[in-house]
């Protein structure tokens, strides 16, 4: 998160934490919180519950919403590009850098668990999508030619792909404070998905191709409100989870919305610290610039953090496997049937890894409204507001990420215990299935806890 | 070999936060080893059903 240059210091904590027990013993008390959860569950919850979810009709909302909400995602995205190319090229004083990385990359992954998806409403390119597609099946006579169908076996990648990418201009890239360059790419970003979207219809290329919208729809289903054509349900927290199709690159997908999080807190700590000169030293020595030297180091980190958490996940299914005894699927159907379990987990990291930088440079935005520029103007008369470092403590902020990453393999394991005892009649097995995925929920706790203290230090 | 002393305290306390998944994984391994060891195993289960 060096994009903004106060980012770093937020994203860390500000102030000294007053903390009543070492960092490490938190680590042991969430591990104590896992295995006490694994044998609650055992014993508690002895059928599945999520596998056939139920929901209600609870409200819903006139047509003009949707076009209300697209139409201001369109607007806002009009606005960003506009400041990219015509305001400030200074990072904290043009609205993009700011709205783009901690407003939706980060504000739009808290709020989605608890909104639903709001994401799809204010999608600006599905909103011009359907705005063309609308205006051309009136002009033409003979309709629109159906879209191609959607390859099976392209599933989710071209979004583990896409989330990637936003992963590496975020943590890599050189230019990434530069808002003209957010502008290029957030240009580049919708001509691609317009492309997607025109081959094989817009709602599918959403669900899977388009990786911001599958990103923030993954988080949504954790959520217990689900809106579908301007009619809102209400169901079980995380039952959403468990109707998702494991189609090709999901995992890989999961592994890297968790193993990018993880690389952006460890290369704050100090190992990364001594590793990154290194590295960088030896890629300048055979002949590299020193600025694609830096950028390469931090790619090999970006893809080695994604390939540690794959294997860690690709550890627990194996054990899975070996226990269970199911010898009818492979490792990576195995994998596919429990990667829902990962969406919470993903959750925690973010907001674990994120929550300081919400908390503080999302304050920016209140200036930002006013000059979104950065050209000295005062729309709203908030030109003037500062970020006030002091509402709330680096205490407060270490309990909300270590809760956060609580809670959020606590829903990994209940995820895993349901869809366990859904594939096994005999929850005994099912239970021993999910000792390694218990090994490797604490893992994630772990690493998590540890990138968080590494990051701090 | 100063510096990863000098560094020892930052060492030991990385070193302590991955004891309780040392502890998992050793009890696992101790498990499935018994278990091996008592030509138990693991039976045949259902076949679990098609992906969603």
């Amino acid at each position: 998160m060096a994009t903004l240059p106060d980012a770093a210091l937020a994203h860390g904590l500000v102030g000294r934490q007053d903390l009543p027990i070492p960092r490490w013993l938190f680590g042991w008390a969430a591990a104590a919180v896992l295995v006490a959860s694994f044998v609650g569950l055992a014993v508690l919850w002895p059928k599945p519950r999520f596998e056939q979810p139920s929901e209600r009709r609870v409200a819903s909302a006139p047509p003009v919403l949707e076009w209300l909400c697209a139409a201001i995602g369109v607007a806002l995205f009009g606005l960003l590009v506009y400041a990219g190319f015509a305001g400030s090229q200074t990072t904290t004083s043009n609205l993009g850098p700011t709205f783009i990385f901690v407003l939706f990359w980060v504000g739009l992954a808290v709020a989605s668990p608890l909104l639903g998806d709001v994401f799809k409403a204010f999608n600006p390119w599905r909103a011009i999508a359907r705005a063309v597609a609308g205006l051309a099946a009136k002009v033409s006579r003979e309709g629109l030619p159906a879209p191609l169908p959607y390859p099976q076996r392209l599933g989710r990648w071209p979004a583990a792909f896409f989330v990637l990418g936003f992963a590496w201009v975020e943590l890599v890239y050189a230019g990434r404070g530069d808002p003209s360059n957010l502008a290029v790419l957030a240009l580049a970003y919708a001509a691609v998905q317009f492309v997607g979207m025109s081959l094989y219809g817009i709602e599918k290329w959403n669900d899977y191709g388009d990786g911001l919208a599958v990103y923030f729809g993954l988080f949504a289903r954790i959520s217990p409100l689900r809106w579908q054509r301007g009619t809102l349900y209400v169901r079980r927290p995380l039952s959403g989870l468990s109707t998702f199709d494991p189609v090709p690159g999901t995992v890989a997908l999961l592994c890297v919305m968790i193993g990018t999080t993880s690389f952006d807190g460890f290369s704050g700590g100090p190992t990364w610290g001594a590793i990154s000169p290194e590295l960088t030293d030896a890629l300048h020595g055979i002949g590299l610039s020193q600025a694609t030297a830096l950028e390469l180091a931090f790619t090999i980190g970006l893809f080695g953090a994604v390939l540690v958490v794959s294997a860690l996940y690709r550890l627990g299914v194996l054990g899975m496997q070996r226990e269970s005894g199911v010898g009818a699927m492979t490792p990576a159907q195995l994998a596919g049937r429990f990667a829902h379990t990962l969406v919470p987990i993903a959750l925690a990291y973010v907001v674990a890894h994120y929550f300081s930088l919400l908390a503080y440079e999302g304050q920016r935005v209140a200036y930002l409204v006013s000059d979104p520029l950065g050209t000295g103007r005062d729309l709203f008369g908030t030109a003037d507001a500062i970020v006030d470092y002091s509402w709330i403590s680096a205490t407060a902020i270490w309990y909300v990420q270590v809760g956060a990453l609580v809670i959020g393999h606590i829903a990994g394991l209940i995820l895993a215990h349901d869809r366990a005892l859904a594939m096994f009649s005999d929850s005994r097995v099912a239970t021993r299935s999910q000792y390694w995925m218990l090994a490797v929920m604490i893992g994630f706790t772990s690493l998590g806890l540890w990138l968080l203290s590494a990051a701090n230090s | 070999m100063i510096a990863p002393l000098a560094h020892a305290g930052h060492w030991i306390t990385d070193l302590l936060t991955v004891v309780p998944v040392v502890i998992v994984i050793a009890v696992l391994v101790i498990h499935s080893w018994r278990e091996k060891r008592r030509g138990g195993g693991t039976g045949p289960v259902d076949a679990p059903p098609p992906a969603a």
